[in-house]
């Protein structure tokens, strides 16, 4: 089990890397398609079942054919890709890497706190999501209705097209 | 509770009279409905009972809270009849989104759970992405919704994983448990549960338009349609800060992260009130000038006193009602420029239209803090505050930067009060009026007759 995890976490920060690093956007698509699956498998080792399900169909099926859909067609490349200047080069990494600095320090002084809770070998399973969701979290269940509405309102206001052409 | 079922019913209604293409019926409609929001919520005063599992909790300051900004939407969708009145399509989407998003305001004025924050400020926050590139045919609607939408995506993946690393401490959603856990540490709490306090406290500080997280808000401001920079900088402001003030009652905010706030309050003053000194777009300056605001309620939120939310709510209903008002004689006046936005289209407002002119002034006074107005009572409510917590040598900096905030206010003042060689020739609607001069009048009676919170 702790080689799984082991192998599973080199190749989800591995392919994380190679994501940021990758040249063409395309290669950077497949290497964050792996990594989701690298953190499904995280998810199958805790036994949580319903989230690796739900992460492989959804974020490496259908948002990841989304993000290639969209670079296929606005046709990014290599040539296309925005030159940054140093300035902002150098602010960006020295704000990143403040931050990463932050999270090693917090993560090196808060890894002796002890687990809050027990691990509970049946929370990760259908039918424990399921009964939090109807129960506990009913109102934020419902309340993300609200949410998805909205979003396809705007969806179809935006994407519907102009009735005079010269408006759009 | 009932508010929130009702208005996201309201929402769903709207949609269906634009599907049916009743656009005459939008506006009454949504003006009822919310009218319907008002009572409801006034009938659940003193009922302060945990829902849902603790997930909400409408006590007197959420009921309070709810009915401004449910008022505040109102005066907008008034201004909303003669606005919308030239646009043929999606109408009923802008009155429906504008519902929904007030929708997610309640939540954040009522959670007592960290899922139902997130919620409630996604709910508030994607309907305004949308809005803001309402004006399709706006190049700088499309850039402003754009823009928006990017950075808030950014500040709310901060959120999130704030909220992510606070429950890997507490092992909880609930703020009452993560209380519970913030006292027992008291001073010196983990550094996870202080980095996840902070990354939570950046995304609020996002939606509140602090410095250093403001960037987004004189681009979305204008170029986002005038009415939805109207909503945007009442009702959402006032959301985001009542749901910003419940988190720091509940976490009592530990003492590092009380400073770094801190010196965003400071930068906040500093920053929103100079650079606004600089505009002559009036969108712009409205929105540096609520940058500027922003850095007088985060004293508020940060003195955490037995006032502050009697004072925050005073301070940003005020503030809101002026900026309504306000938007609406720019509207007016940018139809007689010709489309100008610029605080130089104002002149010769007064030799035109006395009576508005006199109105914008006071709603203007209001904004800048001067006496026999709501806004000098606000702005002293806030100095007290700041001053019982003690936050001395901060108080006298946001009384110099008071100082420095009317004189922007007074540029416009002047141009209103200027005559013009060519006379302004300003259409008024009853309707537009009406909104004007109850914001005017509101203005003047709060001030006169502060109100308080119980």
């Amino acid at each position: 089990m702790l080689t799984l995890f082991y192998l599973f976490a080199a190749i989800s920060v591995l392919s994380a890397l190679v994501v940021v690093a990758a040249r063409s956007p395309v290669n950077s698509v497949i290497a964050l398609i792996v990594c989701f699956l690298s953190i499904a498998g995280h998810y199958i080792l805790l036994n949580a079942q319903f989230l690796a399900v739900v992460h492989i169909i959804v974020y490496t099926g259908a948002i990841m054919v989304l993000f290639l859909f969209v670079i296929m067609l606005l046709n990014l490349n290599r040539s296309s890709e925005p030159q940054k200047s140093l300035a902002t080069r150098v602010a960006a990494v020295v704000a990143g890497g403040l931050v990463l600095l932050t999270l090693l320090a917090a993560v090196r002084q808060g890894i002796s706190v002890e687990p809050a809770r027990d691990f509970d070998i049946g929370t990760g399973l259908v039918r424990s999501v399921g009964r939090s969701l109807f129960n506990e979290f009913l109102l934020p269940f419902e309340v993300s209705s609200v949410l998805f509405l909205s979003a396809m309102v705007g969806a179809v206001m935006l994407g519907r097209r102009e009735k005079n052409p010269q408006a759009a | 509770m009932s508010a929130l079922i009702l208005t996201s019913v309201l929402g769903v209604l709207l949609l269906y009279l634009g599907v049916f293409g009743q656009k005459r019926l939008l506006a009454p409609v949504a003006v009822l409905g919310l009218l319907g929001a008002i009572g409801v919520s006034a009938t659940g005063w003193w009922m302060d009972v945990p829902l849902f599992a603790h997930m909400v909790r409408f006590d007197n300051a959420a009921a309070a809270f709810n009915m401004a900004m449910t008022g505040l939407t109102i005066l907008l969708f008034l201004f909303g009849v003669d606005y919308y009145a030239r646009m043929e399509r999606d109408v009923a989407e802008h009155y429906a989104l504008m519902v929904f998003s007030l929708t997610g305001a309640f939540l954040l004025t009522s959670y007592t759970n960290l899922l139902v924050l997130f919620l409630g400020i996604e709910v508030l926050s994607i309907p305004l992405y949308i809005l803001a590139g309402g004006k399709k045919s706006s190049y700088r609607s499309g850039e402003a919704s754009f823009k928006y939408f990017l950075l808030g995506s950014f500040a709310t993946a901060l959120f999130l994983m704030g909220i992510a690393l606070v429950y890997g401490v507490t092992a909880s959603f609930d703020l009452g448990r993560i209380q519970e856990v913030a006292m027992a540490q008291g001073a010196a709490p983990t550094p996870l549960f202080l980095l996840g306090l902070f990354f939570i406290a950046i995304g609020l500080s996002f939606k509140v338009a602090a410095v250093p997280f403001h960037f987004w808000s004189p681009d979305v401001y204008e170029g986002a349609p005038t009415l939805v920079t109207a909503f945007m900088a009442t009702v959402v402001k006032m959301a985001a800060f009542a749901g910003f003030l419940r988190l720091v009652q509940f976490t009592a905010l530990p003492p590092t992260l009380a400073t770094a706030l801190l010196v965003m309050t400071v930068l906040t003053l500093f920053i929103g009130n100079i650079v606004a000194l600089r505009q002559t777009n009036f969108k712009r300056l409205m929105a540096y000038s609520s940058v500027a605001h922003t850095g007088f309620l985060l004293l508020v939120v940060l003195g955490n006193t037995a006032a502050s939310t009697s004072t925050l709510f005073y301070y940003t209903f005020t503030y809101g009602l002026a900026t309504v008002g306000l938007f609406v004689v720019m509207t007016l006046v940018k139809r007689a420029a010709n489309g100008s936005e610029e605080v130089r289209s104002f002149r010769g407002l007064y030799q035109a239209r006395p009576w508005l002119a006199i109105t914008a002034l006071l709603l203007l006074l209001s904004l800048a803090g001067i006496p026999l107005t709501a806004g000098f009572v606000a702005k002293y409510q806030v100095f007290l505050l700041a001053l019982q917590a003690g936050f001395l040598k901060t108080t006298v900096l946001a009384v110099a930067m008071a100082l420095v905030g009317i004189a922007y206010y007074i540029v416009v003042v002047r141009e209103a009060f200027t005559a013009d060689e060519q006379p302004l020739e300003v259409q008024v609607t009853p309707l537009n009026g009406l909104v004007v001069l109850l914001c005017g009048i509101a203005v003047v009676a709060l001030g006169v007759w502060p109100i308080q919170l119980p």
